[in-house]
């Protein structure tokens, strides 16, 4: 560091113009009109992610190939990505910013891999030894239960969970069959939450052998029962021997009982649960014929899902509506009615308008009906609120009563496993807060990702580590100057004719080599990862490093503010603001 | 997505005076990083006159000798001799001009170096102008550009010299062009000239924000932008005659390059037009060359 | 060991004995023999030294600047335009305070072209800060050129060792060459005060400020004034080792005069015959030999004219609208003194024209017979 020199007397200085000292007493900060600074900011995956997951902080783990830092990373917000990775409809990738360049990342075959992964390796999660004195109880053990039951244990109270059910996992188990969700993935990552201190009580039933006085032990209860009444459809027929709810039907596969069918079945619905019996339909070595009253663009399942289901040999017929089932010497004749579109409802979807005079007859063998599920609320005490056939709630799950709260299907119309991990995390933040005396909408608030309404559980743990903008990136916001189009990498699937022999899982992890490249793909939107532009780049030298560790930081009081870093930043992570006069 | 690998050292320091954003300061950062302490900077007079600062202060941390405008070839023929007398043959002569100091007024001392195969690296700086002075027209200025001597009622008549095509006739040993948004190609062709003897001669395009008329903080887009309009392609030249052309993926037409300069504000569309026809004129020359 | 050589072959035996170790230049009647046959010393291999063959005298210079920053001995040879040609980089040396040695054969400047003696082209550089030293025979040629090294070496400013075209550069004399071993023992290496080293960084030349470059043009000026001094030493030590002393300047003929006549360069030997034939003709006349334009030597010129009424100065150059160089610079020098005698300022032999023993006498005569110059210049020899 050299001062600034003055030289009195003519005798004091050289005779040749030569160099004393170098010029970093003269601190150009001052000139600087504009301050680049260092903010990340939500990218649009993880604000889009009904889980909360930090996709970016993960994927990054991954290509630094740091593969227990990604395990580590996902698990701040989610006990189930071996689930996730496979059965989430990835809302994520649908606002992946990299589809503008050429396709999404792979999110969740990224999720899947790290999960896996771990497996492969056989961490032991370390059992949780202090406790605090409230206890939790929770009512279902589906994936709003495990989530809550799995964020209050980290939070270290003692949990119970009540399952109705001889098994844990709720839906996952009993709704989404094994050859996407595989039972022993299922059970590894419930096992984890065990290893916590989480305790599963199963075969409990509410109102049966488990009353409300039982549970007023408990200093507060998460419901989490779901929705498991098959919607009627309301047309003559339905009620006759042969015609099979389509949950009570994937129930019973996916719990391993016979179900005798005919050879030829008709499956009435265009949403998940269809396409989940149509093709467990044809593991069973039947033929599966789905009837749907709109046209494929309306159906509600997932697309992915759709397509593996015709490439297995599921036959859809679109635009048509069963008016009666007819039923004779076990034949099945459904009566139809042919649909055009009209308007668009309040779903956003056209609207089926019967063709008057088209009725036509569809011959099966056997019939399901997966027209929607319904909320069971028998059981509930009066009083509670319900609006569109589900229980109200407040943001944070609470249902008005003191030390009740709720969520998974109870309390939402987005029934997917993702929003249901969700509302789980939610509910155990909430309780957190109602035990400690704080309030919870302002706390939710804080930890907001984006908009919300996912939440961060690192953010509110570790509040000072890994601050992020609420601001959501967009493409413009991002260099593409960096960036070349590359390929997605698949997941490659088990051929169509092998498949539909058994229930055995039909997409595989990706192998690691593959994972990594795929990792490199992702922008890091909105996240510094140390990748050094601004550093190469910067005219002043201000981007700082010290003893060769890249900081993140700029020096201020060399900094002239050209804003270089700011418009090189591939991934828009640094901010330019007019500096303060 | 992997770092750009760039060896630690700061031997340009911090203080310096040149403008924010400036393209050159960027360059010569990145230039003294690769070329290590063991080198005398040669410097005729351009904007590296005055960015290192006033005596009694340098900002540079290698040995820097300031010298006449016309005599960069010159003065580095002299200190290499000198090093070479002293049996030093471990430090790098090595000449930071402008275009102005290059193309124009130092052309006859850098030809006559050249052509003794002086064993020194020679940089050009091109900003394109006489930019130290307040913008004036240089042989580096490109066709119909604004300076404020070729104000936009009359703007620059005549297409940019081209130096590389001048340094190639001279038969030495190694010439590339390079820019500052293309930092690894700056490096490993500042690296592959460090293992040359002889004349080595490095066309380096720096953008200057005043002088260009941009913002600040697109000095390095406009950088890449030029070579991805192929306004200023990136190759090699070895020997004068095996050419290396590296093809830019991403070509863009030039008025992406040209729109975002205040200096070709004035252009019109026939214009444009034009200089894009030059520009594929010059790059077909170019590939002929690579292909011989 | 004594040679019949030439100015020019005295000045490349000058450089091999100082042991030069990079030389640049480019070039030029009638300078063009000193590069001759120095390419022929030197590849001969004689010596440790560089030639650089460069594409200018501009660059010759340029090229000795970065050399001699680096702290090796350097030397080029020029003239008439080619020393025009680098004026830019003589300032460039001075201001550096660069010990660099040049050999400056006079020749006029044209247009029209002419290649043959004149002052005007080392004169016309009198205000860049270079020593200079004009020399009368070959010997003194070769023995100013080993003196030049010791002075500019202490002095830190360059020296510019001048020769007449032709009448020295291409005419032969028997010269006294010294051996190597004796140079040895005169001329020690070079040893600069600013030591370049390359593992302790430095930035030359910085750009100063008008807070300091005031400061640093003073300190060059304190350095030519310390030239007479440092010079008497060198001579004296030369004296030592070779027996021969020049001085700033040399005043030759009768103790006591009443017309002194100031010449230099090769005029000089002429001037020195006709002074002879004078006062063998009872005339009282003596001359003065100004060696030493640079700094000028006013001190040791009013010692020398004490007593004189009258100077006759011969001056082969012209600074038009004034006259000649060394009157103007003679009246400046003389005008602070008590001593105040009558200036005639003769100019004769531009581009090369003979100055003959004639017109040395015509000169005497005319400043003997008038009490005062009938006009500012006399022009000597000119067709009127």
């Amino acid at each position: 560091m050299t001062k600034r020199m003055t030289f009195k007397s003519v005798s004091e200085m050289p005779e040749i113009p030569i160099s004393m000292g170098f010029m970093d007493w003269n601190k150009t900060g001052t000139w600087r009109a504009q301050r680049p600074y260092y903010v990340d900011k939500t990218p649009p995956c993880s604000a889009s992610c009904p889980v909360g997951n930090d996709i970016v902080s993960f994927i990054q783990k991954i290509a630094e190939e740091d593969l227990e830092g990604a395990w580590r990373v996902l698990r701040e917000e989610n006990p189930l990505p071996g689930v996730c990775g496979r059965v989430c409809f990835h809302p994520c990738e649908s606002r992946c910013n990299r589809s503008f360049l050429d396709e999404p990342v792979a999110i969740h075959a990224l999720e899947r891999f790290v999960a896996d992964d771990m497996e492969l390796r056989k961490e032991k999660v370390k059992r949780e030894i202090e406790k605090a004195k409230e206890k939790v109880a929770i009512i279902g053990s589906g994936p709003a239960g495990l989530s809550c039951a799995y964020h209050l244990a980290r939070f270290h109270y003692p949990v119970t969970v009540f399952e109705s059910f001889s098994l844990p996992g709720g839906m996952l188990r009993m709704g989404i069959p094994p050859y996407r969700l595989p039972r022993e993935v299922l059970e590894r990552e419930i096992s984890l939450i065990e290893s916590m201190g989480v305790e599963i009580r199963t075969g409990v039933t509410l109102g049966q052998n488990l009353d409300w006085e039982e549970l007023k032990s408990f200093s507060a209860i998460f419901m989490a029962t779901g929705a498991h009444l098959s919607r009627a459809l309301g047309i003559p027929g339905e009620k006759r021997r042969g015609v099979f709810q389509g949950l009570e039907f994937l129930k019973k596969i996916n719990s391993g009982k016979k179900v005798t069918l005919g050879e030829r079945i008709g499956i009435i619905g265009g949403g998940n649960t269809a396409i989940d019996v149509a093709r467990s339909v044809l593991r069973l070595g039947k033929k599966a014929i789905i009837l749907y009253r709109r046209s494929k663009e309306e159906m509600p399942a997932f697309e992915e899902e759709i397509s593996e289901a015709l490439e297995e040999g599921v036959k859809i017929r679109y635009l048509v509506s069963p008016i009666q089932i007819h039923s004779r010497n076990g034949l099945k004749r459904v009566e139809c009615l042919r649909m055009k579109l009209g308007e668009k409802d309040e779903t956003g979807r056209r609207k089926p308008i019967p063709i008057p005079n088209s009725n036509f007859f569809i011959e099966v063998d056997s019939l399901i009906i997966a027209a929607g599920e319904e909320i069971e609320f028998s059981f509930f005490p009066k009083g509670w609120e319900r609006r569109e056939g589900i229980l109200l709630t407040q943001r944070d799950g609470s249902i008005g009563v003191k030390g009740l709260f709720a969520g998974g299907d109870l309390t939402s119309l987005q029934r997917t496993v993702a929003h249901a991990i969700g509302s789980g995390k939610r509910a155990a933040l909430a309780i957190d807060c109602y035990f400690k005396g704080r309030d919870s909408e302002e706390t939710l608030r804080q930890i907001l990702i984006g908009e919300g309404p996912s939440i961060s559980i690192f953010r509110y743990l570790h509040p000072d580590e890994r601050p992020m903008d609420s601001h959501i990136v967009r493409f413009e916001e991002l260099n593409m100057d960096y960036f070349e189009q590359a390929r997605r990498q698949k997941e490659s699937k088990l051929p169509p004719k092998v498949r539909i022999k058994d229930f055995r899982e039909v997409t595989s992890t990706l192998p690691s080599s593959l994972a990594i490249e795929e990792a490199g793909r992702c922008f890091s939107c909105g996240t510094c990862n140390g990748c050094e532009t601004c550093y190469v780049f910067c005219p002043d030298a201000s981007i700082l490093k010290r003893e060769g560790v890249f900081l993140r930081e700029v020096d201020y009081e060399f900094c002239k503010g050209c804003g270089i870093c700011f418009t090189e930043c591939p991934r828009g992570a640094i901010t330019l603001k007019e500096e303060a006069k | 997505m992997k770092k750009i690998p760039i060896p630690i050292e700061e031997n340009l320091g911090r203080g310096h005076l040149a403008c924010a954003g400036c393209g050159a300061a960027i360059g010569m950062r990145l230039v003294l990083k690769a070329l290590g302490e063991r080198v005398v900077m040669v410097f005729p007079a351009s904007c590296w006159s005055i960015i290192p600062g006033f005596w009694p202060y340098s900002s540079f941390r290698v040995t820097a000798i300031h010298a006449g405008f016309v005599t960069g070839g010159a003065t580095a023929s002299g200190i290499r001799a000198a090093l070479d007398v002293k049996g030093d043959d471990e430090t790098l002569v090595v000449v930071w001009g402008g275009d102005g100091g290059t193309f124009d007024i130092g052309l006859q001392a850098l030809s006559g170096a050249a052509e003794r195969n002086e064993d020194f690296i020679y940089i050009c700086n091109d900003n394109e102008g006489y930019m130290n002075t307040g913008t004036q027209r240089s042989s580096a200025t490109p066709l119909m550009a604004w300076t404020t001597t070729t104000p936009v009622a009359q703007p620059k008549e005549n297409p940019k010299k081209d130096i590389m095509a001048i340094m190639a006739d001279h038969q030495i040993p190694y010439a590339a062009t390079a820019t500052i948004a293309y930092p690894e190609d700056l490096l490993r062709k500042m690296e592959k000239a460090k293992g040359i003897r002889g004349t080595r001669f490095i066309h380096l395009l720096s953008p200057c924000p005043p002088g260009w008329r941009i913002p600040s903080e697109i000095c390095v887009k406009i950088s890449r932008l030029a070579v991805r309009s192929r306004v200023f392609p990136l190759y090699e030249i070895e020997k004068g005659r095996i050419y290396t052309l590296q093809e830019e993926k991403r070509v863009v037409p030039v008025k992406e390059y040209l729109k975002l300069q205040g200096r070709f504000g004035h252009l019109s569309n026939s214009q444009i037009e034009e200089i894009q026809r030059r520009v594929d004129e010059s790059w077909d020359r170019l590939q002929r060359k690579a292909r011989c | 060991m004594k040679k019949v050589i030439t100015g020019n072959q005295a000045v490349a035996y000058g450089v091999i004995l100082s042991r030069v170790e990079v030389v640049s230049a480019y070039p030029i009647t009638p300078q063009t023999t000193i590069v001759e046959e120095l390419s022929e010393l030197i590849a001969n291999g004689r010596l440790n030294t560089r030639f650089l063959k460069v594409e200018s005298e501009h660059s010759a210079m340029a090229a000795l600047i970065g050399a001699s920053t680096v702290g090796v001995r350097c030397f080029t040879a020029t003239s008439s335009h080619g020393l025009a040609y680098m004026h830019e980089m003589l300032h460039w040396a001075s201001g550096a305070r660069l010990p660099i040695v040049m050999v400056n054969v006079n020749r006029a400047i044209g247009p029209p072209w002419n290649i043959w003696s004149d002052q005007s082209d080392s004169l016309s550089q009198r205000d860049t800060g270079w020593i200079q030293l004009y020399c009368e025979n070959n010997q003194e040629v070769l023995d100013t050129i080993l003196q030049a090294y010791r002075i500019a070496e202490i002095v830190r400013l360059p020296v510019m060792v001048v020769l007449d075209a032709f009448v020295l550069s291409h005419t032969s004399e028997p010269v006294d060459i010294p051996s190597m071993e004796e140079v040895d023992r005169f001329l020690p290496p070079f040893c600069p005060s600013y030591p370049f080293e390359p593992e302790e960084p430095k930035a030359y030349s910085v750009i100063t400020t008008p807070e300091y470059f005031f400061e640093f043009r003073y300190k060059i000026q304190k350095a030519m004034e310390e030239v007479s001094e440092v010079s008497r030493k060198v001579e004296d030590e030369f004296y030592v080792h070779f027996k021969r002393r020049y001085g700033a300047i040399e005043r030759y003929g009768g103790e006591k005069a009443d017309l002194l006549l100031l010449t230099s360069g090769t005029v000089t030997s002429t001037s020195r015959l006709v002074v002879k034939k004078l006062i063998e003709q009872g005339i009282n006349v003596a001359g003065v030999k100004i060696k030493r334009f640079r700094p000028f030597p006013a001190k040791e010129i009013s010692e020398a004219i004490k007593g004189a009424e009258k100077l006759a100065v011969i001056d082969r150059n012209l600074s038009p609208g004034v006259g000649g160089i060394f009157a103007q610079e003679l009246r400046a020098a003389l005008y602070p003194g008590e001593e105040k005698p009558v200036i005639f300022g003769f100019i004769s032999g531009l581009g090369g024209r003979d100055i003959t023993p004639e017109l040395i006498e015509e000169a005497i005569h005319y400043a003997l017979s008038h009490s005062q110059p009938e006009e500012e210049i006399l022009w000597l020899g000119l067709k009127k």
